[in-house]
């Protein structure tokens, strides 16, 4: 009987690992075909019926030594010049790494730098103080968490118009965007944040006090390099949500120049709509870093949303 | 307690450090989302004419309502919305409970099925076209097979809605809604089958144990045990899947563009249309108020069960 469980057991296991690998796979085939249609000639895209590999010969089915991958699509995504000169000796002339993708690296790092900042100090007034208007502050912050940008956008369409108009000395849209990012994904850090600084015993900072260190100094000293594994995972979740974000940057900025790497696909695929291979490449250029970014720091990546969805 | 304990010993500064550190999260936070909110009730009331806004009070939401194009969006919103939340919430459900076993390679499934999360929802329409390309795409062989679908001969992001059974309502559903739908719930499940695995995990295993020895078989644990227990969790999932999915515009824009015809403009898209396409922000502003209230319905809705959920842990 024992020895008919364990076996039972055992079996059972087979399946669900079988099971959870199938599903994995039903998972990701369109990011898979997507990668794989990135790098196959114009010729094998528009095949009738598809083929998922270009690896098929006018004898056999399929022959891996007979693949016909290419870099075509990447090719028209980066549109390199050869300069023959220092360093690459040629240059990147497509405007998707000229002017979209740095746009939003420096969009997606000032806005999370400054949503680390700033929740860092709020979670850890909320976290350590009891004042006048704690709770209410508190549950403000929460209900201010779930409000969608969608509804906001009209009135934040509106103030950047106004904005222009006034022709303030240092300003443009780019500051619009980054205070719009930051201020949207502000909240749920707080929480986080807050969440973070509660872990941290507080004995901690009381042998500090104790020792004549000031509040301030504690924070830098003391609890910083205690929750920095939290504010990482913090900065990488709003990384991960400003690079993807589309609809705020398509609407909110006036000038090309200034337009988010969202914008410049959306962008892309009005003008490439039948070049498939073209449009894959872009897509896997722009969602490449972030999934990279993803699997290198998934467990600070699950940190963060677990502690954000306990609060809802 | 430690601020009364440390009172006397800090100056000025210290005393009101907690306030100097909330200050700017505050006014950041009037600014991109007290400031803005207030901003849309007031444009809800206005029209803009050639000489600046002026009041019309409640005439842009008359209008609004009489639009023919309104009440079919909020056709195709219900229908998106009811898909698109039972489908993520039952897929969700049954695969965190596949992972809430203890295998080596857990670790590994969660990681590659949470890909789809970190891709951004416009790739993601993209990646999900490239599917269904008219004679190209994998699937073209399913969605152009007109056994499945009624023909017209290109895509199903091009196939003929079906009539509907019930008058105005759109149901049956375009097969590109049931598409929309599927990709949507395909970019939202990893996070909410993590939700629901972190809940079904706090599930006391002796619970589930007891209830063995008591002669509960397998469907019979997870109907009378696991979704009693996390019936909280699962409440706030509907309600954030809800939320998500009436304010989520990124993938209509890059899968279909509302169409074929007006059969997948749900109103977030509609309130983008009649904004920047139609450039009538003031009965755009009416819209995005309607959305706005259903939106704090579901917020205060979420606090309240979590703070329930609160009280009785």
């Amino acid at each position: 009987m024992h020895q008919f469980l364990i076996m039972r057991r055992h079996w059972e296991r087979w399946l669900l690992n079988a099971l959870l690998i199938l599903i994995c796979m039903v998972v990701l085939l369109p990011v898979a075909t997507t990668l794989l249609i990135s790098f196959k000639r114009e010729e094998d895209v528009v095949r009738k019926p598809p083929v998922l590999f270009p690896c098929d010969t006018p004898t056999r089915a399929f022959d891996p030594t007979a693949c016909r991958w290419s870099l075509e699509g990447y090719e028209r995504v980066l549109a390199p010049k050869p300069t023959g000169g220092w360093p690459l000796g040629f240059v990147l002339t497509g405007n998707m790494f000229r002017v979209y993708i740095p746009n939003t690296l420096l969009y997606a790092t000032t806005s999370s730098l400054l949503v680390v900042t700033l929740a860092g100090m709020a979670g850890y007034a909320f976290s350590r103080y009891r004042f006048r208007g704690h709770r209410l502050l508190m549950s403000s912050i929460l209900a201010i968490t779930g409000v969608p940008l969608l509804t906001n956008l009209l009135a934040l369409y509106q103030m950047g118009v106004d904005l222009r108009k006034a022709q303030l000395p240092f300003y443009d849209d780019r500051l619009l965007i980054i205070i719009v990012y930051v201020g949207f994904y502000l909240p749920l850090s707080v929480w986080v944040a807050k969440g973070f600084f509660d872990a941290i015993p507080r004995d901690l900072e009381e042998a500090a006090f104790i020792d004549g260190c000031s509040p301030l100094d504690a924070l830098g000293r003391i609890i910083i390099p205690l929750a920095a594994p939290g504010l990482m995972s913090i900065f990488l979740l709003t990384f991960v949500n400003v690079w993807n974000e589309f609809i705020a940057g398509y609407l909110l900025i006036a000038k090309n120049e200034f337009k988010p790497a969202m914008f410049g696909l959306y962008d892309f695929l009005s003008q490439n709509i039948i070049n498939f291979q073209v449009i894959a490449a872009a897509c896997v250029l722009i969602a490449l870093p972030t999934v990279v970014l993803f699997l290198f720091t998934r467990r600070l990546f699950f940190q963060a949303m677990v502690e954000g969805a306990v609060k809802g | 307690m430690l601020s009364m304990s440390r009172r006397k010993v800090g100056g000025w500064f210290n005393r009101s450090l907690p306030f100097w550190l909330i200050l700017p999260t505050i006014l950041v936070l009037l600014v991109t989302q007290v400031y803005p909110g207030i901003y849309t009730i007031w444009l809800s009331l206005q029209a803009r004419q050639p000489t600046g806004w002026t009041f019309v009070g409640g005439n842009n939401y008359k209008r609004l309502f009489d639009m023919g194009q309104f009440g079919e969006s909020v056709g195709h919103t219900v229908v998106f919305l009811v898909g698109f939340v039972v489908v993520t919430l039952v897929v969700g459900f049954l695969f965190a409970l596949l992972l809430n076993r203890k295998l080596y390679f857990s670790g590994l499934y969660i990681t590659l099925l949470y890909i789809p999360w970190v891709i951004a929802d416009i790739i993601a329409g993209l990646v999900w076209r490239l599917l269904v390309v008219p004679d190209y795409g994998l699937l073209s062989g399913i969605t152009q097979n007109p056994l499945f679908f009624p023909p017209n001969g290109l895509s199903i992001l091009t196939a003929v809605p079906p009539r509907p059974w019930l008058g105005a309502f759109p149901f049956p559903p375009a097969p590109a809604m049931i598409y929309l739908i599927m990709a949507s719930a395909w970019r939202a499940l990893p996070f909410i089958t993590l939700l629901l695995l972190a809940a079904m995990q706090t599930v006391p295993s002796e619970i589930v144990e007891s209830s063995r020895i008591d002669g509960a078989r397998g469907w019979q644990v997870v109907r009378f045990i696991l979704l009693p227990l996390m019936l909280p969790t699962l409440v706030v999932a509907l309600f954030s899947l809800t939320l998500s999915g009436m304010n989520g515009v990124g993938m209509i824009f890059s899968l279909t563009n509302g169409g074929p015809g007006t059969s997948t403009e749900v109103l977030s898209y509609l309130l983008y249309s009649i904004g920047w396409t139609q450039r009538e922000f003031g009965r755009a502003a009416a819209l995005a108020m309607l959305i706005a209230v259903v939106n704090w319905l579901l917020i205060l809705g979420t606090l309240r069960v979590s703070r329930v959920e609160e009280r009785g842990a």
